[in-house]
């Protein structure tokens, strides 16, 4: 039993998933989207994050943020419309955020940075800004922020003049702030001017760029007809805004600074231009923890800092974290699926190297909890799953993480295989399959169904002991799911091509996918024979665990939940139930890629309850159970069956043997061929332990030592005495320290391996 | 060669013993190959049987860590 290691030279291309079904897939993640307030603010202020900055006491930061979008933040603050207000995701349980009195105060207390224009290396181009008012003041701003040597030509006879037109709303405070504000721009201010043609012409030949208020331009080209989204009138060339009010000014003399820059480039001004303005936002907030509040009271004259400082930290930052929030995976890796899934995508395409999101890949459980907590379906198990098929159909799949599974899987549909009729019959109606993980965790509870299953049936009840085919589908591994679906319809077909009986949600859907029979859970039966006389519940009440791999199956919720209560269960209800319902770890093969991060599943799991845990999964129930917590399948209920603590890696293959073993002994009355080892082993407890942990196998170990006793080669370390032996087992080679205790008796101290093959090499 | 490259060495340091060969291990060559990529090292070998041990330490410390930067690649 072996699965070929890669190598590592292959290069070629396969894609499994194309770039635009990627980003198809990527665009349904809302994480990016701008929060409401944001996405209404024809100036694109990221509101969300100057909040923050308030709400943290940063007014400096806030203001550095608010600066971005206002060129003159009390202007703007003191006349906006404030559309974002409105917006706002608090409004439909109580006041929205007071965003615009917030950004008053931001703009009136905040510390202005220091302002280093004069450093800046100027552009080559010039630009010119004929007129006075809203507009040519915002633009004068925008034009100066981007670091063209501009002249404001203007009627009035002084700076102060200038300002004040249009601008009567401000207090003598914010003037003043506003003035000094302007003074420290770099713009050359040409006073007294009177707008002729002549004068227009002039300024023609003087400058790259000519920009005019509304007044000027409606002096000197009355009626021309004007882009009011590029903000021109290409008949004069002339750069200008025909709109009045200050956040139309505001958002004009933004689109007016891009089609100077186009201008200046000898682009047309349309080109290039992005999405501009208010946009829609498709972002996600969950508004169930927010309750109906008020606004804090905003007073004549404004917020104190202070008021501000507690109107923004009611703010519930909204984002999109509805995945996050129920996957421990996606905390684990601290991304949020769009961006994750790219990265996982482009971790396909690598040919040459580091893939260094295999890790990642291969750590989701493939659950499909992230599509049923996501408001859009976001579907990171498909990404991964593809990801994983891709990897191993360009050869770039490391094998070393799933082998151990693989491996498993092999072992489940060989030596521990079992597929025979009811006695008594040639062909079957029906078929048992447990799933390999019930054979392995609880081999009594196995069996006693199996019994009273062909008791209760008629028409025959075949028994099949293996492995679904799950395994190598969460490895990605095509061909081997391909060649377990043949054998096992094979081995279906001698049996009469009987209806699946499954014990196994997992086993259930993989089943139902792969073969065309009828399946049917066993939970479904018992509710339709009845439970037999020994069922009974615990005495305490016990949290229901639904497995992920009944997912979708509202059917198999439905009825694990009337089996409970036939049970005479008291269930307790848990967060994150049914379709929404966490995996333990076990799915999608995490804990052999993770471990850390399948244990972070198994305790999100277990923290949604204090009550035992029952599942319908086995490898749910065992997951549990290893973490300390009260654990019981529901068939172990069912039939008065304690599978007890937990298996080791070990004891689940020898637990698979024994059971096939005894019923084929019990019930076919074969008596199965063994070998007998011709020596005795023992092990320490820690050997035992570190053993699990490593994933060494007791058969490993037994390997070992059967090829130390044929050819004596060993070492022994003279510091302890003990002896050590090696033999190369597959991709893997393992080690054994050991002690002779007698003729034919050896006690293993420790077992370790590596997958490098050493050699000898000469110069 | 005084300059020549090796991964990692161990030193047996006369304390173990080859059991079939009965003779002390010595300091010998030894390549460790994964993957197409190979490693010349230097570990305890037998000199009689060629013999190559690889302590527990190194398996699963070093050779483990190379394991898994290689398998990414
Ligand atoms: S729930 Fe997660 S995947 Fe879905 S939109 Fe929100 S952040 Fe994106
Ligand atoms: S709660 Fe905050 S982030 Fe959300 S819409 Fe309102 S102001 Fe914007
Ligand atoms: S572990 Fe489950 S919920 Fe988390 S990303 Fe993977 S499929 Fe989605
Ligand atoms: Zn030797």
């Amino acid at each position: 039993m072996q699965i070929e290691e890669r190598g590592s030279t292959h290069v070629y291309k396969v894609n499994r998933i194309s770039k635009e079904e990627i980003d198809t897939m990527v665009e349904r993640c809302v994480y990016e989207d701008p929060p409401f307030c944001n996405a209404a603010c024809p100036l694109k202020l990221d509101t969300r994050t100057m909040l923050g900055a308030v709400a943290e006491g940063n007014l400096k930061k806030a203001l550095q943020i608010y600066e971005k979008a206002a060129v003159f933040p009390l202007i703007l603050s003191m006349g906006c419309e404030a559309p974002c207000e409105e917006k706002c995701r608090l409004c439909e349980k109580g006041d929205g955020i007071a965003i615009r009195a917030v950004e008053a105060a931001v703009a009136r207390f905040g510390p202005v940075s220091r302002q280093d224009s004069i450093f800046r290396t100027k552009k080559k181009k010039s630009v010119a800004i004929l007129g006075s008012g809203l507009f040519p003041l915002f633009l004068a701003g925008e034009v100066e922020k981007k670091a063209y040597p501009l002249t404001v030509f203007c009627e009035q006879p002084d700076l102060d003049g200038f300002l004040r037109c249009e601008t009567g709303f401000l207090d003598s405070d914010a003037f003043a702030q506003e003035l000094k504000r302007l003074e420290e721009k770099d713009i050359t201010f040409v006073f007294n001017c009177e707008f002729t043609e002549a004068f227009l012409e002039k300024q023609r030949t003087a400058f790259d760029v000519l920009c005019v208020s509304q007044e000027v331009l409606d002096g000197l080209a009355p009626g021309c007809a004007f882009d009011s989204d590029l903000m021109i009138c290409r008949e004069t060339c002339l750069v200008s805004c025909r709109e009045k009010g200050v956040m139309a000014a505001a958002f004009g003399a933004k689109k007016a600074a891009l089609t100077v820059d186009r201008l200046v480039q000898n682009l047309d001004p349309s080109s290039n231009r992005g999405k501009e303005g208010a946009v829609a936002s498709r972002l996600y907030t969950d508004l169930s923890e927010a309750s109906a509040l008020s606004r804090t009271p905003v007073p004549e004259g404004g917020y104190t800092a202070q008021s501000a400082i507690e109107e923004a930290g009611r703010c519930i930052q909204c984002h999109c974290e509805e995945c996050m929030k129920s996957c421990s995976y996606l905390r684990h890796y601290r991304k949020f699926p769009g961006l994750l899934a790219k990265e996982i995508y482009n971790n396909t395409q690598i040919i040459m190297g580091d893939h260094q999101l295999n890790k990642p890949m291969n750590a989701c459980s493939l659950c499909g909890q992230c599509t049923v907590v996501c408001p859009n379906g976001f579907d990171m198990a498909h990404v991964c799953h593809l990801a994983r098929q891709n990897m191993v159909s360009t050869d770039k799949m490391p094998l070393a993480p799933h082998e151990f599974a693989l491996l498993d899987m092999l072992f489940s549909n060989g030596d521990a295989f079992l597929s025979r009729p009811q006695p008594g019959f040639e062909k079957c109606r029906y078929v048992f399959f447990p799933g390999c993980q019930a054979a392995a965790i609880a081999p009594e509870t196995v069996k006693a169904a199996y019994e009273d299953l062909c008791e209760r049936l008629d028409g025959g009840v075949a028994l099949m002991l293996g492995c679904c085919g799950a395994i190598c589908d969460w490895a990605g591994r095509i061909e081997l799911e391909a060649q377990t679906t043949e054998f096992l319809a094979r081995e279906l077909s001698k049996l009469g091509d009987p209806v699946i009986i499954a014990g196994c949600p997992t086993c259930k859907k993989e089943l139902q996918e792969h073969h065309a029979l009828q399946v049917r859970g066993i939970w479904d039966v018992l509710l339709k024979i009845g439970l037999p006389e020994e069922a009974h519940g615990l005495d305490r009440p016990v949290a229901l665990h639904d497995s992920c791999g009944a997912r979708g199956d509202a059917h198999t919720q439905q009825a694990i939940r009337k089996l409970a209560q036939q049970l005479g269960c008291d269930l307790v209800e848990t967060p994150y139930a049914q379709d929404r319902s966490p995996c333990c770890g076990y799915g999608g093969l995490s804990a052999y890629a993770n471990r850390e991060v399948a244990k972070e599943m198994t305790e999100q799991c277990l923290a949604r309850s204090e009550a035992p845990y029952l599942s319908y999964c086995m490898a749910c129930r065992d997951r549990f159970a290893r973490q300390g917590r009260e654990s019981r399948h529901v068939l172990e209920l069912v039939y008065g069956t304690d599978a007890g603590t937990p298996p080791d890696i070990s004891e689940k293959r020898y637990n698979r043997l024994t059971l096939k073993k005894e019923l084929l002994q019990e019930i076919w009355q074969e008596e199965p061929m063994e070998s007998k080892l011709d020596f005795q082993l023992e092990y320490t407890p820690q050997a035992r332990e570190s053993m699990d942990e490593r994933m060494i196998l007791t058969d490993d170990v037994v390997a070992v030592l059967t090829d130390y006793r044929l050819t004596k080669e060993a070492v022994l370390d003279e510091e302890n005495n003990l002896l050590i032996a090696r033999k190369r087992i597959g991709n893997a080679t393992f080690w054994v320290k050991f002690t002779k205790t007698g003729e034919n008796s050896y006690l293993v101290h420790s077992a370790y391996s590596h997958r490098m093959q050493v050699v000898r090499r000469n110069g | 060669m005084a300059n020549e490259r090796n991964y990692y060495t161990v030193d047996p340091e006369g304390k173990l013993q080859c059991m079939k060969c009965g003779i002390p291990l010595v300091k010998g060559k030894a390549k460790f190959m994964y993957l197409d990529n190979g490693f010349p090292v230097e570990l305890p070998v037998c000199p009689r049987c060629g013999f190559v041990y690889v302590p527990e330490e190194l398996a699963l410390g070093k050779v483990a860590s190379v394991e898994r930067a290689l398998e990414d690649k």
